[in-house]
């Protein structure tokens, strides 16, 4: 499987639960040590299960991006649900020359880049609170700790408000490539290949973000 | 190594992305700066970990199941899918609309601004303009040929 290009064992180690990887097993219908391209010509042959695996095993993953691409839970949903179905639209054009994440990374860049410009006008008001519960799921995005103090809840929140918007007011490149490094555990190969950029320049471009984030950032820690 | 070489490394080493080299370990006891700097930048890492991202709805399947089943019902429209775009088909409306009343309108328009002003009638002018609007004049022209004129008559 094309598991390690994600760097699943690296995001395992920063977080308690990593994004990439699917929260439940995947599904039986591709056997083992078949890449996800060779999964993804089968969807182009009109096998139905092959689609059904590579959502699963990218489900979390796609959630996750969009989720902090669009700072919106419910359009996270759509978006990465839109993603899948660009992927099964273009499955008869599909050509395994890239590999399979590098193009799903692609289309969700895309994505959320044209979320962000369509909806940056948008009032406060008109999208949804991370802090609310969500209308449909009931799930709440920034959930009370319980073990917490009123008081440390409050910093908590404060921190992540602090987090949301200096990521979010990052330039759109540096944003991007932070949220595949940090949080969907992607090397800077991978990163430069969906970005079309060289490795150095997305070496740079991360140290810059990273820099501005520890900057901004620094109150909170 | 230079502090430059060594700080760009930085973020994946806070990450743990990377283990710092003996180089780099060696530069990090020698230079406080950039020790000081890998510090931060860990801090600032654990903070951002706080940020968790939602896991997808328990519906998340059955609605993008839905929306394939919409995908594949939908009839396939070819190379008239841009009929569906209604903002296309109306600027492309709009623009034929326009086209086609400039064609067909654009010639009397052009002639009516390019006048300027009417010349008095009985003036050089005035007559050249009465005789250019005569359009029955040139459709008779050949007429004139056979027009008997009168000799000058020489005093």
């Amino acid at each position: 499987m094309d598991g390690g290009l994600l760097g699943l064992g690296a995001v395992s180690q920063r977080a308690n639960s990593s994004p990439l990887s699917p929260a439940t097993p995947l599904p039986t219908a591709v056997e083992e040590g078949v890449t996800d391209a060779e999964v993804m010509l089968r969807v182009k042959t009109g096998d139905q299960a092959a689609f059904d695996y590579l959502v699963h095993k990218y489900r979390r993953a796609m959630v996750s991006f969009m989720y902090r691409m669009a700072h919106n839970s419910a359009a996270a949903e759509d978006l990465a649900q839109e993603v899948f179905l660009r992927v099964y639209r273009s499955r008869d054009t599909y050509a395994a020359s890239a590999k399979f994440t590098t193009w799903l990374y692609r289309i969700a860049t895309n994505l959320a880049v044209n979320y962000a410009r369509d909806t940056r006008h948008e009032r406060p008001e008109n999208t949804v609170s991370l802090d609310q519960p969500d209308e449909e799921t009931g799930l709440t995005m920034d959930i009370a700790d319980s073990s917490l103090t009123v008081e440390q809840n409050i910093l908590r929140r404060e921190r992540m408000a602090a987090i949301r918007k200096h990521v979010q007011e990052l330039p759109e490149r540096q944003r991007m490539a932070v949220v595949m490094h940090k949080y969907q555990g992607m090397d800077y190969r991978q990163i430069a290949e969906v970005l079309h950029l060289s490795e150095s320049a997305t070496k740079s471009l991360l140290f810059r973000a990273y820099e501005t984030l520890r900057d901004k950032l620094k109150d909170f820690v | 190594m230079s502090c430059k070489e060594i700080r760009e490394s930085l973020p994946d080493i806070a990450c743990g992305l990377e283990p710092a080299s003996a180089q780099v370990e060696e530069h990090l006891r020698s230079c406080t700066e950039c020790a000081q700097k890998l510090n931060e930048f860990r801090q600032t890492m654990s903070l951002l970990d706080e940020w968790q991202a939602p896991e997808p709805s328990p519906y998340f399947d059955t609605r993008l199941h839905a929306r394939l089943r919409e995908e594949t019902a939908r009839p396939q429209w070819g190379w008239l899918g841009w009929l569906r775009k209604p903002a296309l088909v109306v600027a492309l409306t709009l623009l034929l609309g326009v086209g086609i009343s400039l064609f067909r309108g654009g010639a009397p328009l052009n002639r009516s601004n390019s006048v300027v002003a009417s010349a008095a009638p009985g003036t050089p002018v005035g007559d050249l303009q009465a005789l250019d609007k005569n359009h029955d004049l040139y459709a008779d022209f050949d007429l004139l040929d056979d027009v008997q004129v009168q000799p000058d008559v020489n005093p």
